[in-house]
């Protein structure tokens, strides 16, 4: 079935204008990137700036943690495609939908693209919290756009997997219980809030695989200044074009309507 | 049939499958004039809302087939579904976006490129045309059911399904929506299946009925062709002592007794010549209730079913019942 470009492109729009025309969700996304910034980042304030250095690779661990923050961000992202989804299916919207030319395929992918994208709106915000907490960037003109990229292809492959695992749901709960299950491990088991040379070794091998890992050492790269290893990127777009592919297929045969 | 919009053969629609299957619909036959609104009336769980379902690919089918605007719902659902319109029994818009934004929505998932007179003139018609820039979420209920009419007819469908559109409107909203699904079926000249389990509803707007319960069509025809089935009156009688039904059907001109919880229904030729004879069999201080009712649809389903359009049946199996709620809500 080929999918529907105006249909892909009206209900993209749709998710995206849905998120700005909420007044909360705005607020939300405006103020948590600085809430991270401002307890997490400044947890180690007081410790001596070799041992940052020695631990972080820069005396300032806001330099360090931006990345890794802003690629958990796409993690959680996918819940609220989930849920945006959900409330399709519970409000009659979805039947709606397929009511219309318009396929479960097509559905799947402006929910997963819509709900990335709608990811990356912390991206400027969270930059501009971390320059006036002092941050300086080293990154090169068209790096910000690598990096953009890379932070979308880690929300395009969670949204998919979020949208896969919950395409038979209608249960408001189910993304908030997928989103607990699966987001403290992939967190705490990357390298986004610290470094994984210290981790024992078998958290080393979860790390090396985890793609949050890929994209905060990317990120890490570009905001210090140091080599950049561009297998990184290669391994978040397979990351993406996987679960995109995995979801696709997924949501024609278990996407439910209602 | 050739001038059919809608055509169904041997249609069936099974839940679930063993023991615990779910007959929502057992080898449905129907035949739908083009240009003709067509009601299915029946109780709810009848299947009526499954053949919907059904009809717009929304659900498989288990077996049998079924056609509309002239393309078969499995082989080609795509063409189905850019020929017809839904209106949904509860009112189904974007409400962050405004009644423009809604029809513009409607117009990028119909694959329309040339859409914006023809919702200008939606709008102008269903006089929404002054709040067109307004957020749906700030329109009243007749608002946002006219804007749902109008995203329906805005792809110039062969047919709309309207899945009990009046449901939980009030009254005058009720008749304004009556008025405007006569006024669409003859101005933009499409068939209307409308699903209802109002009879007045039915009669009111429909030129041929198909009454359906347990799944199966049971009946069709024209209001007045099943007005005409019933060459009868109905008598509902409750009495206070026990009741033979032999000495009630031997009363001259009673047709049929059958017993209705602790009622009983008799189908009699003349309730004028009837009732004086009633009352001759029975002192009048035994009897506690009594109606008559002349032929209508109601009488033309309790005659058919055995039980009136709004009279479930009692729920044996609670947990049971539940389950195939469920698995028919899938």
């Amino acid at each position: 079935m080929t999918p529907s470009w105006s249909a892909l492109y009206g209900l993209y729009v749709r998710e995206i204008l849905r998120t700005f025309r909420n007044p909360f969700v705005l607020l939300v996304t405006v103020v948590q990137p600085f809430m991270w910034l401002a307890f997490f980042g400044s947890s180690f304030s007081d410790v001596p700036a070799g041992l940052l250095q020695e631990l972080f690779g820069t005396s300032n661990y806001i330099q360090f943690l931006l990345p890794g923050v802003l690629s958990t961000s796409m993690l959680t992202v996918g819940m609220f495609g989930s849920m945006s989804t959900i409330q399709d299916k519970r409000f009659g919207f979805m039947k709606r939908i397929l009511i219309t030319p318009t396929s479960k395929g097509t559905v799947f992918v402006t929910k997963a693209l819509g709900s990335a994208t709608r990811g990356l709106v912390q991206f400027p915000i969270m930059v501009a919290a971390a320059l006036a907490f002092g941050v300086r960037f080293h990154v090169v003109w068209w790096q910000w756009g690598v990096w953009v990229l890379a932070l979308m292809l880690l929300a395009t492959g969670f949204c998919s997997l979020f949208l896969a695992i919950t395409a038979s749901s209608t249960d408001w709960q189910t993304p908030g219980v997928v989103s607990n299950f699966i987001t403290m491990p992939l967190m705490f088991s990357s390298a986004a809030l610290f470094g994984s040379s210290h981790f024992p070794a078998w958290m080393q091998a979860i790390s090396s695989v985890n793609p949050i890992t890929f994209s905060a050492l990317l990120g890490r790269s570009f905001v210090l200044g140091t080599p950049v290893d561009w297998t990184y990127l290669l391994y978040l777009t397979i990351f993406a074009g996987v679960m995109l592919t995995l979801g696709y297929l997924v949501s024609r045969r278990w996407l439910k309507v209602e | 049939m050739a001038d059919s919009t809608i055509v169904v053969r041997n249609l069936s629609k099974t839940y679930g499958n063993g023991e615990r299957a779910v007959h929502a619909l057992e080898r449905v036959n129907l035949a739908i004039p083009s240009g003709t609104v067509f009601g299915l009336l029946g109780p709810n769980g009848a299947g009526k809302t499954t053949l919907i379902k059904v009809l717009t690919g929304i659900t498989d089918i288990t077996e049998g087939d079924a056609a509309v605007a002239g393309f078969d719902i499995r082989r080609d659902p795509m063409e189905v579904k850019s020929r017809i319109g839904w209106v949904a029994a509860e009112v189904i818009l974007d409400d962050d976006f405004t009644a423009r934004e809604n029809l513009w929505l409607q117009a990028k998932l119909q694959r329309l490129t040339d859409w914006e007179s023809r919702a200008d003139d939606l709008l102008r018609y269903f006089s929404l045309i002054d709040r067109a820039d307004d957020r749906v979420s700030h329109f009243s209920t007749g608002m946002r059911k006219k804007l749902e009419i109008a995203l329906a007819l805005l792809h110039q469908p062969s047919v709309i399904f309207m899945d009990e559109p009046t449901i939980g409107l009030d009254v005058s909203t009720r008749r304004m929506l009556w008025g405007i699904i006569t006024a669409i079926h003859k101005e933009f000249g499409v068939t209307v299946l409308l699903t209802t389990h109002y009879i007045e509803e039915a009669d009111a707007l429909c030129d041929r009925i198909a009454i359906i319960d347990r799944g199966k069509i049971l009946a069709e025809g024209t209001p007045s062709e099943l007005k005409g089935r019933v060459h009868a009156d109905l008598v509902q009688l409750e009495v206070g002592v026990p009741v033979d039904p032999a000495a009630l059907s031997a009363i001259p001109g009673v047709q049929e007794v059958r017993a209705q919880g602790n009622d009983w229904v008799i189908r009699v030729a003349s309730s004028e010549e009837f009732l004086p004879r009633l009352l001759a069999t029975y002192p009048a201080a035994s009897i506690r209730r009594i109606s008559v009712e002349k032929p209508s649809l109601e009488t033309v389903f309790l005659d058919i079913t055995g039980r009136r359009l709004g009279e479930d049946e009692p729920i044996r199996d609670v947990r049971r019942f539940y389950a195939q709620m469920r698995r028919t809500r899938q």
